[in-house]
């Protein structure tokens, strides 16, 4: 009577043992773990300018008038500036401003026949399809500003033309050593 | 009356067994077994993000430019394999863009890092993303030497080694890449 009890025992256990060693076969795929990490960073947007290359930062256009006629000469021209290696990191617009040129010492308004400003038209090529451009004759300038819609980098040129007196051609330049204006491209990411 | 009758039967029988049992040994013998599955766990990390921040230079000769990005590590403490002949493997994806645009002439939307595994076996798990400029081929896989013993240890994940393809300038915006550490048993030769 007892042995058939110690038997019967023994016959759940191994069942039970056996159960254990299905079930750890069924986990096999315990034996392998792993553990994902995501990687993250940023760029933040950038637009930089690039070196200006092509001498110094002053367009230099020399005696401004015909010496013979007082008027302003027509063939009016300086080296193209480049601004190497401007570039912005997402979609940008590319704007051009000038202010004319001025004559330095002169004080009040220009006496009648003559004027103490000459205006021109700045050009920035490169950046879009549409050069960037302004006249400081101009009351409005819409095509000063461009825009582009990808990142991009390049070479800016910047050149100047189109001389004129301020207030007409038949207006002679005062005489002044020193005739200066300015213009100024700038880059902006938009966002 | 039922009570009695009882006790008169229970008394019978161990009159029976006694006899039985002093004449000789009986053994019953019951095997005691179990087993412990193959497991490799990898621990729980602090995170699982790994953020690189802001990963461009904004100024200097290499602005826009990727950045000198220090060492990021986690560690995944506790990480155990309780058999013999494990491997840690590293698969890596480089810092791809979240903007699909492809990039333009002179960018690069993507970023390149060495993800090392370190602490298991004699050598570590290591991969190392090559990217194009465009994030394409962005994956690599590594795997460590054969651990020869059942081992604990602290598992640690380090990035580093950033890179940008052809140290172009970066498109602006946010990157996202991936780390996946496997602690799992040898690979086995294909037949």
């Amino acid at each position: 009577m007892i042995r058939k009890t110690t038997l019967a025992l023994a016959a759940a256990a191994a069942a039970l043992l056996g159960a254990t060693a299905a079930s750890a076969q069924t986990e096999g795929a315990t034996d392998t773990s792993t553990r994902t990490f995501q990687v993250t960073g940023n760029v933040p947007v950038i637009c930089a300018g690039g070196t200006l290359s092509g001498g110094d930062s002053t367009f230099a256009m020399g005696v401004l008038v015909n010496t013979t006629t007082g008027l302003l000469r027509t063939d009016l021209s300086a080296p193209d500036k480049t601004l190497g290696g401007a570039f912005c990191s997402a979609r940008s617009t590319i704007s051009i401003a000038a202010t004319r040129m001025t004559a330095q010492s002169a004080t009040g308004a220009a006496p009648a026949g003559f004027s103490n400003s000459v205006d021109f038209t700045a050009t920035a090529s490169g950046w879009t399809t549409t050069p960037a451009s302004v006249n400081t004759a101009a009351s409005s300038n819409p095509a000063a500003t461009q825009s582009r819609t990808t990142p991009f980098s390049g070479d800016i040129v910047v050149g100047l033309s189109n001389f004129a007196t301020t207030g007409g051609t038949t207006l002679r330049p005062v005489a002044d050593s020193s005739y200066l204006g300015s213009v100024t491209v700038t880059l902006t990411a938009a966002n | 009356m039922k009570t009695l009758f009882l006790t008169a039967t229970a008394v019978a029988l161990v009159a029976a067994a006694t006899p039985a049992s002093a004449q000789d040994t009986d053994t019953g013998t019951v095997s005691v077994t179990g087993n412990v599955s193959r497991l490799c766990i990898l621990g729980a990390p602090a995170s699982t993000v790994i953020d690189l921040g802001q990963m461009a230079e904004t100024s200097g000769a290499r602005v826009g430019k990727l950045t000198t990005i220090g060492n990021k590590s986690v560690t995944l403490p506790g990480s155990f394999c309780n058999f013999a002949n494990s491997v840690v493997t590293v698969d890596a994806t480089a810092l791809v863009a979240s903007d699909t645009t492809a990039a333009q002439t002179g960018f690069a939307r993507a970023v390149n890092f060495t993800a090392t595994a370190s602490n298991w076996a004699a050598t570590n798990a290591a991969a190392t993303t090559g990217a194009d400029r465009q994030g394409a081929g962005a994956t690599a896989t590594g795997s460590g030497s054969v651990q020869p013993l059942p081992k604990l240890s602290d598992i640690s994940l380090t990035l580093s080694a950033y890179s940008a393809p052809g140290d172009l300038l970066m498109v602006a915006g946010g990157y996202t890449g991936s780390v996946t550490v496997t602690l799992a048993p040898q690979a086995t030769p294909a037949p």
